[in-house]
């Protein structure tokens, strides 16, 4: 499975992998305009691929005020 | 997919809006043309200025002070603690530990020390929360930097934030505000210092990007009195739109600023004549078209309430 962390929401999900960071993202109900997708201090694409077992984390990037 | 600028390393940043993608060294060199030719384009700073960074400790903030630095504008940094519990402490830590680890100046103003902490002050007053912050976060800005000889005022609004109150008042058709909306607001005669918003072109996205692979440390939780901030309905329509019509962002407020070409007046009011000079507040010296400016009054209801309780 493929750990998905949303620090700010305080959410954590379990995907099955492996599995394309845009389907995660549409799983996840998240916009990919309002986040960035890390692995480590790697950044992903929308295109990329993450593997079984690996954990991502969805920050996202929108402040109101 | 590969980087679309050098072809050769992978992408770490896909931006459909530019039909691009680019790895984290080219990046870079997109994000700093952008801020330069942002500013550029309409003569905001000048490598003679002094420039008063305004710095919330969350990414657009520190991304702007990082990128003005790295393109040589001398800058210090001016942090308001807004005095909300926990939160502030954490964004002042942030902010604090950015400038130390750049060896920046860092000035530090503390609401409640002032008498004005945002909780207390959105409590005495009729206006939305964020408003009330926005109106006591200027009148520091303003006074810090006229006090200090700073030629510029310099925040982190980036293009969603401008695409959003542009929505915003289109669809609340509101003259006053669109009038003066822009990314430049030169000094005026009556003691406003010159506002800048450098980031205008890049988005809440790249400027986030920007951050996390320059390794700096910013807050990534919001502000908890944003809540409810209409801001957010307006970036949330428009993400649904950008999502479908990559660019339609860039384009919407792109085209305004092409529609509106005349950098508009720097004024403390938005409804008074231009014939109407302002007086200065009779409290504290700002400029202001009432006897007692907007922030001091508000500093008088939260002090006597606090007188009562």
């Amino acid at each position: 499975m493929i750990r998905v962390r949303m620090p700010q929401k305080k959410q954590e999900l379990e995907v099955p992998g492996p599995r394309r960071v845009s389907d995660i993202l549409a799983d996840a109900g998240v916009r990919p305009t309002t986040v960035i997708v890390t692995h480590g201090k790697k950044l992903l694409t929308r295109d990329q691929r993450v593997e079984d077992g690996e954990t991502i984390e969805i920050i996202s990037v929108v402040s109101g005020g | 997919m590969k980087c679309k600028r050098c072809r050769r390393s992978e992408a770490a940043v896909d931006l459909p809006s530019h039909n691009s993608a680019f790895c984290p060294e080219c990046f870079f060199v997109f994000f700093r043309r952008q801020v330069e030719e942002g500013i550029r384009k309409f003569r905001m700073l000048s490598p003679s200025d002094r420039v008063l960074v305004c710095v919330s400790g969350g990414k657009d903030s520190l991304v702007l002070w990082d990128i003005l630095s790295e393109l040589g504008f001398r800058t210090e940094g001016l942090h308001i603690d807004l005095g909300i519990d926990g939160y502030s402490a954490r964004s002042r830590e942030k902010s604090l530990a950015y400038a130390v680890s750049r060896g920046k100046e860092l000035i530090v103003v503390d609401l409640r020390a002032e008498g004005v902490p945002i909780p207390a002050a959105a409590k005495r007053s009729s206006k939305e929360e964020c408003a009330v912050c926005g109106t006591v976060k200027r009148y520091f800005f303003n006074r810090i930097a006229a006090e200090r000889g700073f030629t510029a005022v310099a925040t982190g609004h980036n293009l969603d934030d401008e695409a959003a109150r542009l929505l915003g008042n289109l669809l609340h058709w509101d003259s006053d505000h669109l009038s003066r909306q822009h990314p430049l607001l030169p000094e005026s005669a009556d003691g406003l210092v010159r506002k800048v918003k450098p980031l205008w072109r890049v988005s809440e996205m790249e400027t986030a990007a920007y951050g996390f692979l320059k390794g700096i440390d910013y807050v990534t939780e919001e502000c908890p009195m944003s809540e409810d901030a209409t801001s957010l309905v307006y970036k949330k329509a428009l993400s649904h739109i950008e999502d479908e019509m990559p660019g339609t962002r860039r384009r919407f407020y792109q085209g305004f600023l092409h529609q509106n070409r005349d950098v508009p007046k720097n004024s403390v009011a938005l409804d008074q004549g231009e014939e109407t000079p302002p007086v200065k507040c009779i409290s504290c010296g700002a400029p202001t078209y009432t006897e007692i400016c907007s922030f001091c009054r508000l500093k008088e209801k939260v002090t006597k309430t606090r007188g009562r309780s």
